[in-house]
């Protein structure tokens, strides 16, 4: 085994934890949240986008039944939330209304672009394949990555600024009057202001191809810049492919780039603060009603706290895979919340960092050795077979949580993971019958049903735009990358051919780096490797360099990973204006 | 001599050898894929599985191959060699796949010798199936390494409906058919011609398209292939490594230590030559540091006339896994064609 596996349950006592039988860390667990939850204090439960759908959903029972409360949330929610939210603003549901096969055969793709070939390599598999076929590429981004590369058009923005770019499309797609006759843009206000924004050649020539394809794909990722602005950018891209017909249209339709390989199943599980499973509203009252009846208890009705929120907030936590620190934007910062928690419980089957200094450590069996379903990006939904055995006394996560739920008064009797999945058929409605239609399938899965078509909602133009942030003070942009930090991923941690780049780049660059555009790198005189003094409203930093040549004048990009050395600069915010000097 | 076995009499050889050791052939599991895997019953071989999309270098090359046990023991550590010394029969193998494993054989034979391998391929004898259809990304005929062999074999079947003709081709394969001597027969002549036949047939169903692995050897060979080339078909590869993992001659490795309480084992893992830290020296320089760099390694390895005269052969076998895998469009034979052509996608 490679890796620090966890084998057997520990609880903290003098400082340091101690192996206990399984019931006696069960019980502790149990006898510490009900002191909590006698004294009126606030816990909470974090999911996570690495656990099975059978595991986030029965956290997400133990939250509501077991602890009711809805204080419920998985980190890398708090990096996909706005883009969902974004696109379930135009479609009525942020799920992805495209396949990636659907990719393959699309005559036009329009991708904004982290860097698909790194984050998304299956997906960026299928692009390949389209233009391979023929089919136009554009590509929206602050570099010139390999799919810029390929692209037949690459239409360069400042990071977080996609939007300006999506506005002038948009803007072209007007101009062009091909929209197709099924939406049309009513608002006449934001008509103005679109032909105001007359785009470029490059734009309207991008237009045309998006207007005359029969089958154009939308793929984003989540980008920069605080919520409201990435809400804002999804929104509006995901409008421009409702105004130019590819909503609701076989083969075409959006796709939102989550990582991990359960982030999808998290929110249909609803480990999300204001969701019910089947990622539905939590005031929607005909859901409250079915989950009531199904788990026979009444649900907590105040939104809970999401995870930013409830790190900063409760009083005890249950972590279910999750690892904060690593995964969400705020860095250390989650590390100080779970280090002044009152008790904390992880499930989970690595040494991460927040299970070294949990007061309870339950050992889960990770995805190669439990039974389980993870759903990917797309809706599909995989079954995990046990291909080896659990290390020590390490159990299914599903059962554990069973367990919990039942000291709990959480009706919760399961045999399987089979049983589980059964009865998210019956709390999800996209998950029905899915158990049924899994066992029949092979290591292909099984696709959910797309949801009934929504009607379609365009947003008016002026509750989307936003300005650049570029200023003359601040000529420079400095932008946290929004990609997923795989190295923080202790599937890919513990691997020792995956992890190594991820590992060399963590100890060539022990404080972080800043890449910086080559022409920047000349004006200031410096190479890769000098450090260099970043100065915003909110602070400053000094990190050292690393000059690329794909990146355009006045652009700064720190990796996801580095974050904390940035942190003081970009303050709550992933993208700012900056002064750089060298240092 | 040539000989025959008819095909109800096969099961009985195999019970006889797996009396002698583990006997391995191409079997479905209940998911559906093919993997070679060991068979419990003579009678278990399906022989019209298509070939697995792992190649069985498994058996002499696993993926994480422990070579040494490493203890403490107060002040000192003990060391002791872990040998695997069983033997083994691959059924049922292709013929790209015994020339996969006969080039790694003469690698891994090159001094210093590397013992835990040959250990490994000194017990396999492989009994291979002649295709008498190419499978439909294969091009062994490219590669000298099918669609029958005429060396590197240890036994070499080949279908005749009713019977296998049977050729021997090494003393392993004499060993394995000496264990059930009266179940073969000698050949008719007929039987033999009949083998030739089906022979010239199966080269016929390649047509005209081959892949050009000469002309691409001259360019490669001659520093004729622009760098620019390599840029731009870099930009086509993502870089999984999955090339690397299902190519029945890659056998790059690193080394890593497995280790728990006191006691490592000290294993070779396959590894990628794409991958960007295979190369990364601990200084942090990297002499390959871009795709197009590695990409250039890889097919200089497989390609050039200067590896071509050490092992005799083109570092493919034609089996054609890398255009099944390759997430990208930078397979072999695309690669090829576009060294051939001097351009990518145009």
């Amino acid at each position: 085994m490679w890796g620090d596996r966890l084998r057997q349950p520990l609880l903290q006592r003098n400082g340091k934890q101690e192996p206990v039988s399984w019931d006696e860390a069960l019980d502790c667990v149990a006898v510490r949240l009900k002191q909590l939850l006698a004294a009126g204090k606030p816990v909470g439960v974090l999911g996570s986008a690495r656990a099975t759908n059978e595991e986030n959903y029965l956290a997400g029972k133990f939250a509501r039944v077991g602890l009711g409360t809805n204080n419920l949330g998985f980190s890398y929610y708090s990096i996909c939330a706005p883009l969902l939210a974004g696109v379930e603003e135009v479609c009525g549901t942020p799920a992805a209304t495209l396949r990636l096969n659907d990719i393959a055969s699309s005559q036009v793709i329009l991708l904004i672009e982290g860097d698909l070939a790194e984050t998304h390599p299956r997906a960026a598999g299928s692009v390949l394949q389209a233009v391979e076929n023929g089919a136009h590429l554009i590509t929206i981004g602050c570099r010139e990555t390999q799919m810029a590369r390929v692209a037949s058009l690459h239409l360069q923005t400042a990071p977080g600024d996609e939007y300006e770019v999506i506005h002038e499309l948009s803007a072209a797609v007007a101009d062009l009057g091909q929209g197709r006759p099924s939406v049309s843009i009513r608002n006449d206000a934001g008509q103005q202001d679109l032909e105001q924004h007359f785009g470029s050649l490059a734009c309207l020539q991008a237009a045309e191809w998006i207007t005359r394809a029969e089958r154009a794909a939308f793929l984003i990722p989540p980008t920069c810049g605080e919520e409201n602005r990435q809400w804002k950018t999804a929104a509006a891209f995901t409008a421009l492919a409702a105004i130019t017909g590819h909503l609701n249209r076989p083969g075409s339709g959006v796709l939102p780039l989550l990582a991990r390989s359960n982030a999808r199943g998290a929110c249909e599980t609803a480990v999300v603060h204001n969701r019910l499973p089947g990622f539905e509203r939590l005031d929607d009252s005909r859901s409250r009603q079915r989950l009531e009846d199904l788990w026979g208890k009444k649900l907590p009705s105040a939104p809970g706290w999401d995870a930013e929120m409830l790190l900063q907030s409760v009083s005890g936590l249950v972590v279910v895979a999750d690892d904060p620190p690593s995964v969400m934007p705020i860095g250390q910062k989650a590390m100080t919340a779970l280090g002044r928690l009152e008790f904390m419980v992880v499930l989970d089957a690595f040494a991460t960092p927040t299970a070294r200094i949990a007061h309870a450590l339950l050992p889960i069996s990770s995805f190669a050795e439990t039974e389980g379903t993870f759903t990917n990006m797309e809706g599909r939904v995989q079954k995990l077979r046990p291909a080896t055995n659990a290390p020590g006394e390490a159990r299914p996560g599903w059962q554990v949580l069973a367990e919990l739920c039942a000291r709990f008064d959480a009706a919760a009797s399961y045999d399987s993971a089979a049983d589980v999945l059964r009865e998210i058929g019956q709390a999800a409605p996209q998950y029905v019958g899915i158990e049924q239609r899994l066992a029949k399938a092979g290591w292909s899965g099984a696709l959910l049903e797309d949801s009934a078509k929504q009607k379609l909602r365009i947003p008016p133009a002026e509750t989307i735009a936003f300005a650049s942030l570029r200023s003359a003070e601040r000529p420079h942009l400095l932008a946290l990358d929004p990609a997923f930090d795989w190295g923080s991923d202790p599937l890919v941690f513990f691997s020792p051919t995956l992890s190594r780049d991820f590992r060399s780049q963590r100890k060539a660059f022990p404080n972080g780096f800043v890449e910086i555009a080559q022409e920047d790198a000349d004006e200031l005189q410096v190479r890769s490797g000098r450090r260099v003094r970043l100065t915003s409203v909110q602070g400053a930093a000094t990190v050292p360099a690393l000059v690329r040549d794909d990146l355009n004048h006045g652009q700064l990009i720190v990796p996801f990973v580095f974050r904390d050395h940035v942190s003081n600069v970009l303050g709550s915010d992933s993208v700012t204006a900056v002064r750089i000097e060298r240092a | 001599m040539a000989l025959a076995i008819e095909k109800k009499a096969v099961s009985g050889w195999l019970e006889r050898l797996l009396k002698l050791g583990e006997v391995i052939a191409p079997t479905r599991t209940p998911t559906g894929d093919v993997l070679f895997s060991n068979i419990r019953s003579g009678s278990d071989v399906a022989w019209n599985l298509p070939n697995p999309l792992h190649p069985p270098k498994e058996f002499v090359l696993p993926q994480t191959d422990p070579l040494v046990q490493i203890k403490r023991n107060g002040q000192h550590h003990e060391v002791e060699a872990i040998h695997d010394g069983r033997r083994r029969f691959l059924v049922n193998a292709r013929s790209c796949d015994v020339k996969g494993i006969a080039f790694l054989t003469r690698m891994h034979e090159m001094e210093p010798a590397d013992a835990s391998y040959l250990r490994r391929s000194n017990n396999l004898t492989i009994i291979s199936l002649a295709c008498a259809t190419p499978c439909p990304s294969g091009f062994c005929i490219c590669t000298d390494s099918g669609p029958f062999l005429s060396d590197s074999y240890d036994v070499q079947l080949t279908d005749l409906d009713k019977s296998y003709l049977i050729e021997v081709g090494s003393a392993k394969g004499e060993a394995a058919v000496a264990e059930a001597q009266g179940l073969f027969r000698k050949a008719s002549e007929d039987e033999v011609s009949q083998r030739k036949r089906l022979e010239e047939t199966a080269k016929h169903h390649f047509g005209n398209e081959t892949c050009h692995f000469a002309s691409a050897m001259r360019r490669i060979s001659t520093g004729r292939v622009p760098d620019i080339l390599w840029e731009k078909m870099s930009d086509w590869c993502l870089e999984c490594g999955g090339c690397n993992v299902i190519c029945p001659t890659c056998y790059c490795f690193s080394v890593k230590d497995l280790g728990r309480d006191g006691v490592w084992v000290r294993c070779r893992l396959r590894d990628s030559c794409q991958y960007a830290a295979f190369t990364l020296e601990a200084s942090g320089h990297n002499p390959r540091p871009e795709k197009k760099d590695r990409m250039k390694r890889r097919f200089f390895h497989k390609v050039s006339a200067q590896y071509y005269t050490r092992d005799g052969a083109v570092g493919c076998v034609g089996c054609g896994r890398c255009v099944q895998v390759c997430l990208g469009a930078t397979h072999m034979p695309a690669v090829v064609a576009a060294i051939r052509k001097g351009s990518w996608h145009e």
